[in-house]
């Protein structure tokens, strides 16, 4: 390799490991943080300590972890497969039916993207007051499921769908409904799990509406429980530390098994 | 057909709002009062104690505590009024004075005037003011936070001065005493955060002013309570006796840590200093620094919250009773939160108890609570508006410049320049 070459590569492989480091390092202090002692946290230790079991208990203690965590579960995953059933169906159905209309509503659709959640939050509140919702998980998981952005992502992949598939499936008898569910799906299973990874991560990070919505103890979910531990008048940063790696873990699991079909989602399911 | 779909909407919408009336007439019957505030560890544990006293001779009423940090608690309770979502709000809220006024001017009819029920004159004046509108009073005021300068009496010493020499400072003579302790122990006299407005509100309220008049104008130019808390800082800043902090906790650390020989602020850091078991007995508590405004007094504030009940609760009677029955009566619920949670509540009556009466070994045999409930009694009332925050920030960003040669004047004129845009 060429001295300018060389040059070029060390340079890349800074940046990248600059990048690499800023992103990472978040992690690193939250698993150091953990097994420190508040005190010392505060001073910037940055070492390993042995606080670790003391902390986890506290946590334990102080946060009713089953129960939030439960929660956040639960309100996840049923977001989650609501809002690709929903925005996958609706995706499909804009790139596959044409209608004079179909561009100027696909393009109100997207305007909803824009919207900051902010302006929309008192006048859902009042509309699942009105419906008798607040304080359910239900209120949490319905805004969400009819997503401008998923719907997007399902049209843009659906471009890739070959419609030679669709009319020897039509040919073959299938209704409109079969198509979708056993020759559509199927095939773009890996576009389903990159919609998955975002929606799931997007769902169990949601902070704003599960704050509003919910209104006792029983419901909470994780981020609102850890919320409350880091905002005390005297924190303890390491019991924080522990419950930001309990909340942590099931996104970081959900990409490392979906891995793999999420970066073929992202180039594409159809080849 | 579209008709159709709008009366079953509706019917929809009927059954869904019969079936919430039914799950409150519910909860009225089993009197639940719920409650939301913000820390486990100080008004949450609190609020369990109180329950438990009330709910002991009340087996019928059960307290549910709901904790969000206060940010949360904020924005729900800002939520829930602003939707006029009934059940979307508790009975009772734990509300931040400074903010108080707020929520009591921005969503009126929202609060239940206890004025009735209450007897306020055994509270601190200062706590009742800020939660007067109209001549009602809202809420029960709870945990204060009076002010008192901490020193470390072993740096003092060295340098020359005694624990008699604290009382009845003039901040003049604090930065005086600041740079004896720097020349003899080369140790700073305070930990400082300039982009903290606290040390500007304490010296304000001790000389009985505020951002804001009585009326809840903006009170920036002319104030001459504000005109000496930027002067005293400008001061400090100029004479160099304090180590620059850089936010809330590195602030602590200074202190806890040793590097600084005084303390100045809220009631509530006890515990922070007590935590330090081998500082014990090193550490001495005097009124704070006076300046030199008429009316201008050794006591002040910083901080503090109240519980307020709301109008819309379906057990508003049994939520103002518990209020009244613990926080304005009993006075040895008081000597508990003392002990278990070094909470400083705002009934004067308090001081009475035992608890307050205690020697505390850990600040060489001083009984501290007796001193902090005296000044209590002595903060001036001032009225804390509706813009604190608003102004608290254009105070912060002319802080660093009074170091740096801006004259008071200006940093007061471009305050009120900040004040007047974010206020409209």
């Amino acid at each position: 390799m060429s001295p300018s070459r060389l040059a070029t590569r060390a340079g890349i492989y800074a940046f990248l490991g600059l990048f690499a480091f800023l992103s990472v390092f978040p992690f690193l202090w939250m698993i150091v943080g953990m097994t420190n002692r508040t005190g010392d946290i505060i001073l910037g230790r940055f070492t390993l300590g042995d606080a670790f079991l003391e902390n986890a208990r506290n946590f334990f203690e102080q946060a009713d972890a089953p129960l939030v965590f439960w929660n956040s579960a639960k309100i996840a995953i049923l977001g989650t497969i609501a809002t690709l059933a929903v925005s996958s169906i609706a995706g499909y159905g804009f790139e596959i039916f044409r209608s004079p209309a179909r561009e100027r509503i696909y393009g109100v659709l997207l305007l909803t993207i824009m919207i900051p959640f902010a302006v929309l939050m008192i006048p859902l509140f009042v509309i699942m007051g009105k419906l008798g919702l607040i304080n359910t998980h239900i209120a949490v998981i319905l805004p969400t499921v009819a997503s401008g952005f998923v719907v997007f992502y399902f049209r843009q992949a659906t471009k890739a769908f070959p419609s030679e598939l669709r009319d020897a499936a039509r040919v073959d008898g299938l209704k409109e409904w079969q198509i979708f569910l056993y020759i559509y799906v199927p095939t773009m299973r890996s576009t389903y799990a990159a919609a998955f990874v975002i929606v799931f991560m997007t769902a169990w990070n949601n902070y704003l509406w599960p704050l509003i919505v919910l209104q006792t103890n029983d419901k909470k979910t994780i981020t609102l429980a850890i919320s409350s531990l880091a905002s005390a008048y005297y924190p303890d940063y390491g019991v924080v530390m522990v419950g930001a790696l309990v909340a942590t873990l099931p996104t970081l699991f959900v990409f490392f098994i979906m891995q793999r079909q999420f970066v073929q989602g992202m180039l594409g399911s159809v080849k | 057909m579209q008709s159709r779909d709008r009366i079953r909407l509706k019917s929809a919408l009927g059954a869904a709002a019969f079936g919430a009336a039914l799950f409150a007439a519910g909860l009225a019957q089993a009197k639940t009062i719920t409650v939301w505030c913000w820390d486990p560890n100080f008004n949450v544990a609190i609020m369990k104690e109180a329950g438990a006293r009330y709910t002991k001779a009340h087996p019928d009423v059960t307290i549910e505590i709901v904790d969000f940090s206060k940010p949360d608690v904020e924005q729900k309770l800002q939520a829930g009024l602003a939707s006029g979502v009934a059940e979307a709000l508790p009975d009772i809220v734990l509300i931040e004075d400074y903010g108080a006024q707020k929520y009591l001017q921005s969503f009126p009819g929202s609060f239940a005037p206890l004025s009735g029920t209450v007897d306020y004159s055994g509270f601190a004046p200062y706590k009742v003011e800020l939660m007067t509108l109209d001549g009602e009073v809202y809420g029960m005021p709870f945990d204060s936070g009076v002010t008192g300068l901490f020193y470390r009496k072993d740096y003092i010493e060295a340098a020359g001065y005694t624990a008699a020499d604290m009382q009845n400072l003039t901040w003049d003579k604090f930065i005086e005493i600041g740079k004896a302790v720097e020349a003899k122990t080369g140790k700073k006299m305070l930990g400082y955060d300039t982009s903290d407005a606290g040390l500007t509100r304490i010296i304000m309220q001790s000389a009985g002013q505020w951002y804001f008049d009585k009326e809840g104008g903006l009170a920036i130019e002319g104030n001459a309570a504000l005109k000496a808390a930027l002067d005293v800082q400008k001061k400090i800043q100029e004479a160099g006796i304090y180590k620059p902090a850089t936010g809330w906790n590195d602030w602590v650390a200074k202190f806890t840590s040793g590097d600084v020989a005084a303390v100045v602020t809220g009631v509530w850091i006890t515990g922070t200093i007590k935590a330090q078991a081998e500082q014990s007995g090193k550490w001495g508590v005097a009124p704070i620094p006076t300046v030199d405004v008429p009316g201008a007094v050794a006591a002040s504030n910083l901080g503090g919250s109240s519980w307020y009940v709301l109008a819309s609760s379906d057990v508003k009677d049994e939520a103002i009773d518990l209020l009244d029955t613990v926080y304005a009566k009993d006075v040895d619920f008081y000597q508990t939160i003392l002990q278990d949670r070094g909470a400083v509540g705002s009934l004067l009556a308090a001081r009475t108890g035992a608890a307050y009466d205690t020697p505390d070994a850990f600040f060489g045999g001083e009984k501290i609570w007796q001193s902090f409930s005296k000044w209590l009694g002595e903060i001036p009332a001032v009225n804390y508006g509706i813009f604190t925050n608003e102004v608290d920030a254009a105070v912060a960003v002319q802080l660093p410049k009074l170091g740096k040669g801006e004259s008071v004047d200006a940093a007061i004129e471009a305050i009120a320049a900040q004040a007047k845009v974010q206020v409209q």
